[in-house]
């Protein structure tokens, strides 16, 4: 039993880790402080359910136009922002807006997304196993290995984008815009090509949770997503791939280790934020990696 | 300098940029004023004006940061006024700042890695995703050697491994100069390089230019330093008021009565 618990607090953090280093492709490796991750998480939550529930597709195929349409809205969203050059407090609010505007869309179209009742969802992945075939994904075990092995290829696919000319062009942007352009860098082509990755890799985070936990509810897409993702980013150290994923670790470990009420949790997460923004700004990685520096030197 | 050179191709002669009645206002305030010169390939030309006198405003004109408000900017025969400066950029025009600007965070061998942008885009196209599972390609492998080769030309190899924010000013000039030349440029324009920096950093910087110059670089210098700019530039523009009071050699144009008056005053003309 207590195994089980350990093993649910590191699939939690393996999914809120999909969403955080993804989300800090787009704001601590481009500089774009993005609030429209949890809302494609959500809908992509929503989409992978309905395509399997509707047009009876695989789970892992459904993923696909779920992962499509994410890459779709982020690049609808991202071209008006980037085209109208919104930076920093402008963007956060336009595309928290948006992603507003999508949750309203979901919490209204009862017929589809059941509104605020929200969705169960009773299937579960299926995966072909050697030896025994297609087996289905099930217990704290299975989905240990299965969040692990999405959250592997996940910052696998962010490090190569990011050792790559593009991964370059998103530091450059993120440093000085205008020397960017002089260099021959689209700023606007990139900006777009890392919010378009992040929130597609994001997408997967959506359908894996939905099926994990069986139930998905217009709350995904809610702004307290959207301040959990950036705390745990700060926590654990932005414009790096370890401190989503550390900052993901405490904060999903911290209130289930302390049995937090829901209030409680939020209050936690804004203390967090505020001492980490005043005293630890590069978060927890950011500041073991200068120590280790000023160690070595 | 083989990355210098890499793109020029022709003789040397041909018109590389004209600029065509160039007008820059900013609300009531004009900038620059009907201004109009052509750069042939292979040339060194100067543009000298006391401050205030709108070389800047047209170097930025040139290379795309600001929209002119009349006239035309024509690069290899085509306008390319409205175009963005990375467009501008990827065409062989690149340009430096007057106050040095440099990525700061990273180190100064990063600092011109990543403005191989350029570089590799023309080498590779397409093929750089490629790059994405692991299969570099002989163009993406070799870009360390060249970053290697543009800081030893601007006399950075034993600066490459520290923070681009620890680097003295004139370093940093002579950064911005390596960054501009990883983009290959077929004409570089240079705002005032030789600006805040003592008599030795300006002879190295001299050199530097001679050595891209002999390699076949373009080069249009804006700068105050008229000293610096006899000893490199066979033509020279003069500006004043946003306007062009005149253009010849350098000798010519530093005795010109509107040269002098416009950098001492009218009792010196």
């Amino acid at each position: 039993m207590r195994s089980d618990f350990v093993l649910t607090i590191f699939i939690y953090t393996f999914l809120s880790g999909i969403l955080t280093v993804t989300f800090d492709l787009i704001f601590g490796f481009t500089g774009q402080l993005s609030m429209f991750h949890p809302a494609v998480f959500g809908l992509s939550a929503y989409v992978t359910h309905l395509l399997v529930l509707h047009v009876r597709l695989p789970f892992w195929l459904a993923t696909l136009p779920a992962a499509a349409a994410a890459a779709a809205l982020a690049v609808v969203v991202g071209s008006i922002c980037f085209k109208f050059r919104l930076k920093t407090f402008y963007f956060a609010v336009v595309t928290l807006a948006f992603a507003e505007m999508l949750r309203l869309i979901i919490v209204n179209w009862n017929s589809v997304t059941n509104g605020t009742l929200g969705l169960v969802v009773s299937g579960k992945p299926t995966i072909w196993w050697p030896g025994t075939g297609i087996v289905a994904i099930r217990g704290p075990v299975a989905w240990y290995y299965l969040t692990l092995a999405a959250l592997g290829a996940t910052v696998f696919i962010c490090a190569r984008v990011l050792a790559s000319w593009m991964g370059r062009a998103f530091g450059a942007i993120r440093l000085n815009e205008d020397l960017a352009r002089t260099l021959g860098i689209n700023v606007f082509r990139y900006k777009l090509v890392s919010f378009a990755i992040g929130n597609a890799l994001a997408s997967f985070a959506g359908g894996l949770y939905g099926y994990y936990t069986g139930y998905i509810d217009p709350g995904y897409l809610g702004i307290n997503q959207s301040m959990e993702v950036l705390a745990m980013v700060l926590l654990g150290g932005q414009g790096t791939l370890t401190g989503p994923i550390v900052g993901a670790f405490v904060l999903t470990a911290l209130p289930h280790v302390i049995d937090l009420r829901a209030e409680a949790r939020a209050i936690l997460y804004g203390a967090i934020l505020i001492f980490t923004i005043l005293v630890m700004p590069r978060g927890v990685v950011g500041t073991l990696r200068a120590w280790r520096v000023r160690r070595a030197a | 300098m083989a990355c210098a050179a890499g793109r020029v191709s022709g003789a040397r002669g041909g018109s590389l940029l004209e600029v065509r009645g160039v007008t820059k206002r900013f609300l009531g305030l004009v900038a620059v004023s009907d201004v109009s010169f052509t750069v042939a390939r292979g040339e060194i030309v100067g543009i000298i004006g006391p401050n205030g006198s709108g070389k800047t405003t047209l170097l930025s004109v040139i290379a795309g940061m600001v929209p002119p408000s009349d006239g035309a900017v024509i690069w290899k025969g085509e306008a390319i006024q409205r175009l963005r400066p990375d467009v501008i950029a990827a065409r062989g025009l690149v340009k430096t700042f007057q106050n040095p600007q440099v990525f700061a965070e990273l180190s100064v061998f990063d600092n011109v890695l990543v403005a191989s942008h350029l570089a590799l885009k023309h080498a590779r196209g397409r093929h750089r995703a490629l790059t994405l599972v692991g299969i570099e390609g002989r163009a993406a492998r070799g870009l360390a050697a060249r970053v290697r080769e543009v800081l030893g030309l601007c006399e950075l190899t034993r600066a490459a491994d520290q923070p681009a924010g620890n680097l003295s000013y004139g370093e940093e000039k002579m950064l911005g100069l390596a960054m501009a030349l990883m983009c290959e440029p077929e004409l570089l324009l240079l705002d005032e390089p030789a600006s805040g920096l003592g008599h030795e950093e300006v002879d190295r910087l001299t050199a530097v230019l001679r050595r891209l110059h002999d390699a076949g670089t373009t080069l249009c210098i804006v700068d105050h330093k008229v000293g610096f700019l006899r000893g490199l530039a066979a033509r020279v523009i003069a500006l004043n008021y946003g306007r062009k009071v005149a253009e010849g050699r350098p000798d010519e144009v530093l005795n010109d009565p509107a040269v002098v008056e416009a950098y001492l005053g009218r009792a010196h003309a």
